[in-house]
């Protein structure tokens, strides 16, 4: 099996600002997000990164997709670091999370356009990109309605779509169904499993169980900031994925639940 | 390209959407309309009347007895005879002014001469001071204008062009500004659609170029519906023709052009650059709004402060100000407004960069 994301060592650091400290109510000043994570994912399945609130899933995702850099360690997409070549990384990943927006002022085709070109994807390959994914997600009757007005189902389907605009190797979603009620969701995951079929590589971020379970190859947990286990979904689920994540938070942390 | 995709999105946005535009150009409308109120209000019944003293003769006069008509005012010129006498009727108030040219005024010779003696404590000798002094600059440069105004100047009439236009142009640079570029770049920070865009392999130098460019150009739509509202209302306003406008050389315009042309990247990169700092359009209105005030405050002191040193120019904003001022007042500041320009570029660039430095750094972009 071939890597495809290897991360080493991966850490990060962050100063808590007073405000921080007080909405927490934390006399610290500094917060360990990420501490020396080391995991790696392979070409053609879906990983899961699986950890509690805090755990360092986003921070790890942002670290990955270059929107923050690591105090330490470094991480390889597709044999591309992080550290070293961030350009290298953004053109053959795909990035999703709940923060990004599109603009609702534009259409569908304006923005796949627009973000096809701010990746450097040819013209001619982009038309025929544009045509194959609108009518295989049913974007296309909406290609010209502002996504201001489109229903949610559809905005989540033209922003997947706009995130995989050039054709990236790796597909980083943190996430994926946060927020999102079951038909929309479903739109997400259906998603997933599709560019799965496609042959493309897919990390995730997840506290959903049951997301796991429907979806991935492959599972990373992830507690504190550090690996607690990592397997093919059988290997860690040990028959039942819920109780085994429990009976290793208590290992680790105690009891204090 | 990537940076001309960005520019045209930019342009896409703004010109696609009626509201955007609207709310650029109102401002304009809205000055025109407020103006010319004012206007009517203050000058409602009011016809003026000018009771010029003349000495010596030249196709000014005609020139600017036209503008004085074409306003809706009368002049009454009289030859000068008894120069006490005429002085004594103006510090009473009965004679507006007195105009007196050198012999071959019109050859424009070395030794052409031109004098004001006007009254400077009535609405109408200022007004005739500055429709007479803005038509023998627009003659040409060459002679001296001997002025002395009698009686205490009134503060707002002097020379409103000069002393005042510059500000109220800086102030509408500023307003355009502000309203595209705080919803442009505040607003799509806040909204997570800046972040879709940090997260291609766009360099974020031109994602700041992206911004700026297009930015400008829309703001600089903005500024001149600003000012053409002025310019047709002033009429109204000041009792000052159009024709005031007129009197100026092709090169004062031009030096006045590129004092805006250099004015207005300066002030959107720097509200664009405050606003990538701040959390939301309204925390980056806060500051803008200060920054505002500041410079119009400064720039107020300076148009009565006409003898500021020359270390004026390396203020950015300020310079431009007193740049268009001694333009306006007649001087051609070719050295002032292009060192200025060259100065406000500079400080453009080095905004730009800083932007480019705050799209790269997490604490501010991704920062809690
Ligand atoms: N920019 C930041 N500044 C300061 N602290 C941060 C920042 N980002 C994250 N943290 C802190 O780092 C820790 C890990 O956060 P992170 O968002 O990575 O967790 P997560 O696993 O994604 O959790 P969640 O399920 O809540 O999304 C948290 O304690 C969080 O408060
Ligand atoms: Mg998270």
């Amino acid at each position: 099996m071939e890597e495809i994301v290897r991360a080493e060592g991966l850490r990060k650091t962050f100063t808590l600002s007073k405000k921080q400290q007080r909405i927490e109510q934390t006399g610290e000043t500094r917060r360990i997000a990420v501490d020396g994570l080391s995991f790696s994912a392979y070409r053609g399945e879906i990983y899961g990164l699986l950890g509690p609130n805090g755990a360092g899933k986003t921070t790890t995702l942002r670290m990955l997709a270059t929107l923050i850099r690591p105090d330490g360690g470094d991480a390889f997409l597709a044999g591309h670091s992080i550290v070293k070549e961030p350009d290298k990384v953004r053109d053959i990943i795909g990035f999703m999370t709940s923060e990004l927006k599109l603009e609702g002022f534009f259409t569908p085709d304006y923005l796949f356009d627009f973000f096809g070109a701010m990746h450097g994807v040819g013209q001619d390959v982009l038309a025929v990109r544009k045509r194959e994914l609108f009518s295989r997600f049913g974007i296309d009757r909406y290609a010209e309605v502002p996504v201001k007005n489109l229903s949610t189902g559809m905005l989540q389907k033209v922003s997947l779509v706009i995130s995989i605009v050039h054709d990236p190797e790796v597909i980083i979603f943190d996430e994926p169904t946060n927020g999102l009620d079951v038909l929309t969701a479903k739109v997400v995951t259906d998603f997933l499993a599709e560019l799965k079929g496609m042959g493309k590589s897919i990390l995730l971020s997840t506290h959903i169980f049951s997301l796991v379970e429907k979806l991935c190859d492959r599972v990373g947990v992830i507690i504190d900031g550090k690996l607690a286990e990592e397997g093919t979904l059988e290997e860690v689920a040990k028959g039942d994925l819920e109780t085994s994540f429990f009976e290793l938070y208590h290992r680790i942390k105690g009891d204090a639940v | 390209m990537k940076l001309l995709a960005l520019i045209k999105k930019e342009f896409h946005r703004f010109f696609h959407d009626p509201r955007l535009i609207i709310t650029m150009l109102l401002p304009g409308v809205v000055i025109f309309a407020l103006y010319t109120f004012i206007g009517e209000i203050s000058y409602a019944d009011e016809e003026r009347e000018y009771r010029v003293y003349l000495s010596g003769d030249s196709a000014v006069v005609a020139v600017i007895e036209q503008v004085i008509l074409e306003s809706g005012d009368k002049v009454e010129w009289l030859p000068l005879e008894d120069e006490e006498a005429a002085r004594r009727e103006i510090e009473e108030e009965e004679a507006t002014a007195i105009l007196t040219f050198s012999e071959n005024f019109d050859l424009l010779g070395e030794d052409a001469r031109v004098g004001i003696v006007y009254d400077g404590s009535s609405e109408e000798g200022l007004t005739f001071y500055s429709v007479a002094s803005s038509i023998l600059i627009g003659v040409g440069m060459r002679f001296p204008i001997e002025e002395e105004a009698i009686g205490d100047i009134s503060e707002m009439g002097t020379d409103y062009l000069s002393s005042i236009l510059p500000m109220l142009i800086v102030s509408f640079v500023f307003s355009a500004a502000m309203s595209v570029t705080l919803e442009s770049v505040a607003g799509e920070k806040e909204r997570g659609t800046l972040a879709t865009i940090l997260v291609t392999s766009a360099k974020r130098r031109d994602i700041a170029l992206g911004k700026i460019v297009p930015l400008s150009c829309i703001s600089m739509l903005g500024a001149l519906s600003s000012f053409i509202g002025v310019a047709l209302s002033m009429p109204k306003l000041m009792g000052v023709s159009l024709g005031t406008f007129g009197g100026y050389s092709v090169w004062s315009y031009l030096l006045v052009a590129v004092s805006i042309l250099g004015t207005v990247p300066l002030i959107v990169s720097l509200i664009a650059a405050v606003s990538t700092l701040s959390r939301s359009v309204k925390e980056a209105s806060g500051y803008v709004s200060v920054v505002m005030i500041l410079t119009m405050v400064i720039s107020l002191i300076t148009a009565f402060l006409p003898a500021m040193g020359d270390w004026v120019v390396a203020v950015p904003v300020l310079n431009a100000v007193v740049a268009m001022q001694s333009v306006l007042s007649g001087g051609l500041a070719v050295w002032q407004t292009l060192v200025g320009t060259g100065i406000n570029l500079l400080f453009t660039v080095l905004l730009v960069f800083v932007m480019t430095r705050l799209f790269s750094s997490e604490r501010v972009m991704f920062g809690k």
